[in-house]
């Protein structure tokens, strides 16, 4: 076992951890932030997507330890201080983003990171973000939606 | 207050999910917990010599070790009672449970499993179906004759046949010995796994003689009834709570880890934490069946279908589940859209030592469809008719009756779905260029119309409590639609409706979600409950008012004198005055579908056997395939359905766009491959799930044909958007080839065969 300091939504956080554990058991099980999800363990789904200094990973496949003194978002931390949600959380609630809602933290802090980078994408480039997060039940379409309410995607 | 009703509301759980603080099955945490897990089988048919677990025991923090020698291991099941809790002493399907382990750690449950020895004698597997029919094929289950059904009923059975539904009207050979042509095809369906992103997963926790079962299910009262049965205690015995849940389509109405949680729990006396590694719920999941159907018509000179046989064989894996229920779709595949004079149905549902196959979505429909519209294509080709024309020319009209001689009442709306079909985009505009086809396929499909119930309560806010024992597996039934339906009847929005979770101590029964029942059925219930609300509501302002009830209405949140808006109460004012007049305001509401009126003599093994409230359904895919890889991209998709009244526009389009992406997954992408009884696939890595860049936006038309037997009209809708997906995309692919598709899934080998050495191919046009 060892100490590791971190980040996580804004908060430093002290954890003790095996030197295998990944970040999503750190998370989940370590410090009782159960937004993020395992569905398959392999990096495949990306239910358990954070992020990692602003970066998108697949937390069940990242290692802890390696997430020292590093700056850790969760779904719980993309909400404002005073609970208002995010324009894109909205939008997940207003477009019918949301049916099962097992896939929908990983799916938000997918596209967070890429609406950081890229204001105004296009269809076909939010398509493309979100190909390593798997969605069951929408068939993506209300996702897009999503997405182009609060960034006036482009044809 | 205008409407509720037929506007996009929001879902109540929708911002706990986007927050991250909604709680799924996966997400529940109770003091003391600890781990369990099972010890499954490595091979698909074996007798268990001996079970060594002194070095497992000995790992420290081991609590519990649970063998079938341990337990009364009685077959127990959903159809037959074929199942026993563990594969002990015989294995017939690899990862079936052979032993269950509690540990006070993950990594000490791992290591005792490690060190969890058990010696088996393998014996020969029966891996496919056609193995297993055959005269001398071991058999899957030796006392097959001595299962009995939980319900009592009996139905043809022998040997690996578990079912066999037989429908024949006589006359059938002699129509077809006399046909201008007969067309025959055999057509092929793998498996499909329901993939839903939670995996199964169950706490459990003994007390006081009780089981109280946390879990994410779509049908918590059967997970109470197959619990206490399998464990031999009375129902009240077992408490179902439900939680959040992450996806089940079909895969979470039979149980799973429960009853080895409820075990574990009562060995250790903690609660009991179990979950499936993404490995163990492919391998063991109810995924969708494998099938071979077989089909012949005989036709007119001029391409009248005259005659039908209908052959289907599918595989159940090692234990019946809901197979012999399954046994009678094939009645409502054929001859339900289109009309066919003589038709020969025979259906059996086969053992094999395979993982139990049982509900997804749509079930057998989507593969029976396939076989039937693909046949359809393959008649027109023959003959040289337009495809689009063969099919209109056939559809069944208003009073026509299905080969189980249920009437369709309503069944013009196929020619109106056609219609509106060529209205977004001509059949014959489509698929045009190189390499790119056009396919369509129709169906008729239920709405499930088991029981139900809801209890409504007036709060003393004047909000409105629904507490039910339905189920939101994402559709949004309960958290829109029933949420709705309740608003309406009090002129209310729907967030001052608060919906409870499942928990089977509190709620009366309910059916769970499947078969699209939940807005239907239910919504029925809200309704008869709502009208008992509104009746203590009127009688208490009736006495305040000093008025006649007739002369008061309920609106807009409160109740008024008819005409005088100023003597008015609110709904809050009302639960207050009702404290002092008779007490706190409730109703209670239940209902079910009764079965629509059918031949009970059509068939014999016909235990499903109509297609209550029935709904009608086209759908239209173009495709393009890539001739150097044989790939297919899906370039448009188009679906017209019935739905009785758009409850909520957002849940019916989710619902649409949702289920054609399923469909196009079963159709292209995933595969499920079963070899020497062991899947292939293993993972999401292996498994290929339909992605982002796969799904086009389908274009969705939906037709409001009312139901005066439904709330406010509404039919169900979550079901049938996959049921003719395959059989659309496959005709399109076959015409974008200009050869014939005969299995699903579509593979690129498939089409690059079909297609021939490159050069060699005069396709398409």
């Amino acid at each position: 076992m060892m100490w590791i300091e971190l980040w996580v939504n804004g908060s430093e956080r002290v954890a003790e951890v095996r030197p295998d554990e990944t970040l999503l058991e750190l998370l989940r099980d370590g410090l009782g932030l159960r937004g993020a999800k395992n569905a398959c363990s392999e990096g495949e789904c990306g239910a358990c997507t954070v992020l990692l200094d602003g970066v998108p990973i697949d937390a069940c496949i990242y290692a802890a330890p390696a997430c020292a003194g590093r700056a850790v978002t969760t779904v719980e931390g993309l909400a404002h201080a005073d609970g208002e949600l995010t324009p894109l959380q909205r939008a997940f609630v207003d477009t019918g983003a949301v049916q099962c809602g097992f896939c929908t933290p990983g799916f938000l802090l997918t596209l967070h990171a890429l609406l950081a980078e890229n204001p105004t994408p296009t269809e076909e480039e939010v398509r493309r973000a979100m190909v390593g997060n798997i969605c069951r039940c929408t068939g993506y379409a209300h996702i897009l939606d999503a997405v182009a309410q609060v960034a006036g995607v482009k044809e | 207050m205008t409407s509720v009703l037929g506007r996009r509301v929001t879902r109540s759980d929708a911002e706990a999910k986007v927050r991250g603080s909604a709680d799924y099955g996966v997400d529940v945490v109770l003091p003391g917990m600890v781990y369990g897990a099972l010890w499954r089988s490595p091979v698909p048919a074996a007798r268990v010599v001996a079970i060594d677990s002194e070095a497992a025991w000995r790992v420290p923090g081991v609590l519990a070790l649970i063998t079938g020698a341990d337990v009364d291991n009685h077959p127990t099941g959903l159809a037959l009672c074929d199942q026993p809790l563990f594969g002990w002493p015989v294995v017939r399907y690899e990862g079936e449970p052979v032993a269950a382990v509690a540990a006070e750690t993950p990594e000490s449950l791992e290591k005792a499993l490690d060190l969890l020895h058990v010696e088996f004698v393998e014996r020969p597997a029966i891996t496919d179906v056609t193995s297993a029919l055959s005269p001398d094929a071991v058999l899957v289950h030796p006392d097959w004759a001595s299962y009995a059904s939980p319900s009592g009923a009996e139905w043809p059975r022998e040997g690996n046949v578990v079912c066999e539904l037989l429908s024949d009207p006589g006359g059938v050979g002699e129509v077809f010995s006399s046909a201008a042509h007969v067309v025959r095809d055999v057509y092929r369906a793998d498996r499909q796994y329901q993939a839903y992103l939670e995996p199964h997963a169950a706490v459990a926790e003994y007390n006081s003689g009780r089981f109280t079962l946390h879990v994410a299910h779509q049908f918590p009262f059967n997970v109470r009834d197959r619990v206490a049965h399998a464990l031999g205690v009375g129902a009240s015995a077992v408490r179902v709570v439900g939680h959040h849940i992450g996806g089940g389509f079909g895969a979470k109405l039979d149980v799973a880890l429960e009853p080895y949680a409820a075990l574990l729990a009562r060995a250790t006396g903690r609660p009991v934490r179990m979950e499936n590694s993404r490995s163990e719920d492919l391998m063991t999941a109810q995924c969708r069946e494998s099938a071979v159907v077989t089909i012949s018509s005989a036709l007119s000179a001029s391409g009248d279908m005259l005659g039908c046989e209908f052959d289907v064989v599918f595989d159940s894996g090692a234990y019946a589940i809901d197979a012999p229920y399954l046994a009678s779709i094939p009645m409502f595949a054929v001859g339900s859209v289109y009309r066919v004079d003589r038709t020969r149905v025979r259906c059996r549902a086969v053992y094999t030592n395979t993982a139990p196959t049982g509900a997804f979505r749509g079930v057998s429909g989507t593969y029976l469809v396939f076989a039937v519209e693909r046949h359809l294509d393959h008649v027109a080709r023959e003959l040289g008719l337009d495809r689009r024309e063969l099919r209109l020319r056939h559809l069944r009209r208003n009073g026509e009756k299905m080969l189980n001689g249920q009437t369709l009442a309503d069944a013009d709306i196929l020619r109106e779905c056609f219609d509106r079909a060529e209205e977004v985009a001509p059949f014959s505009s489509l698929g045009k260029g190189p390499y790119r086809g056009v396919g369509m396929a129709a169906c008729v499909w239920l709405t499930n119309p088991l029981a139900g119930s809801a209890v409504l309560k007036l709060n003393e806010d004047g909000t409105i409590g629904l507490v039910t024992g339905a189920t939101d597996n994402g559709s949004g039934a309960v958290t829109m639609g029933l949420r709705q339906i309740a608003a309406e009847e009090f002129g209310i929005g729907a967030s001052d409706v608060l919906v409870t979770m499942p928990d089977t101590d509190v709620a009366g029964y309910d059916a769970g979600s499947q078969g699209s029942r939940t807005t239907r059925v239910v919504g029925m219930a809200v309704i008869a409950a709502a009208a008992q609300v509104r009746e203590r509501v009127l009688s208490i302002a009736s006495d305040h008012f000093e008025a006649a009830a007739a002369d008061l209405e309920v609106v807009d949140g409160g109740v008024q004198v008819r005409g005088v808006p100023s003597r008015r109460l609110t709904l809050a004012e009302v639960a207050k005055l009702a404290a002092s007049n008779g007490g706190p305001i409730t109703g209670a509401g239940s209902y079910s579908t009764p079965l629509p009126n059918y031949s009970p003599t059509c068939a014999t093994g016909f235990l499903f056997p109509a297609f209550p409230t029935p709904t009608y359904h086209l759908h239209v895919a173009e495709v393009e395939v890539e001739p150097l890889v044989g790939t297919v991209r899906v370039l448009r998709y188009i679906v017209v359905q019935e739905v009785g009244r758009v409850v909520n526009p957002t849940g019916v389009v989710g619902q649409i766009q949702g289920g054609v992406a399923q469909g196009l997954g079963y159709a292209l992408w995933e595969w499920l491959e079963s070899e020497g009884g062991r899947y292939r696939q293993r993972t999401f890595e292996s498994y290929g799930l339909p992605l982002s860049v796969d799904v086009p936006r389908v274009e969705v038309v939906t037709l409001e044909h009312g139901d005066s037997d439904s709330p406010h009209g509404a039919k169900g809708v979550g079901e049938p958007p996959i049921v003719p997906v395959a059989a659309a995309v496959a005709n399109a692919v076959s015409d974008a080839i200009g050869a014939e598709v005969d299995a699903i899934p579509i593979r690129p080998e498939a089409i690059l065969e079909a297609l021939g050495p490159l050069g060699a191919s005069e396709h398409r046009e």
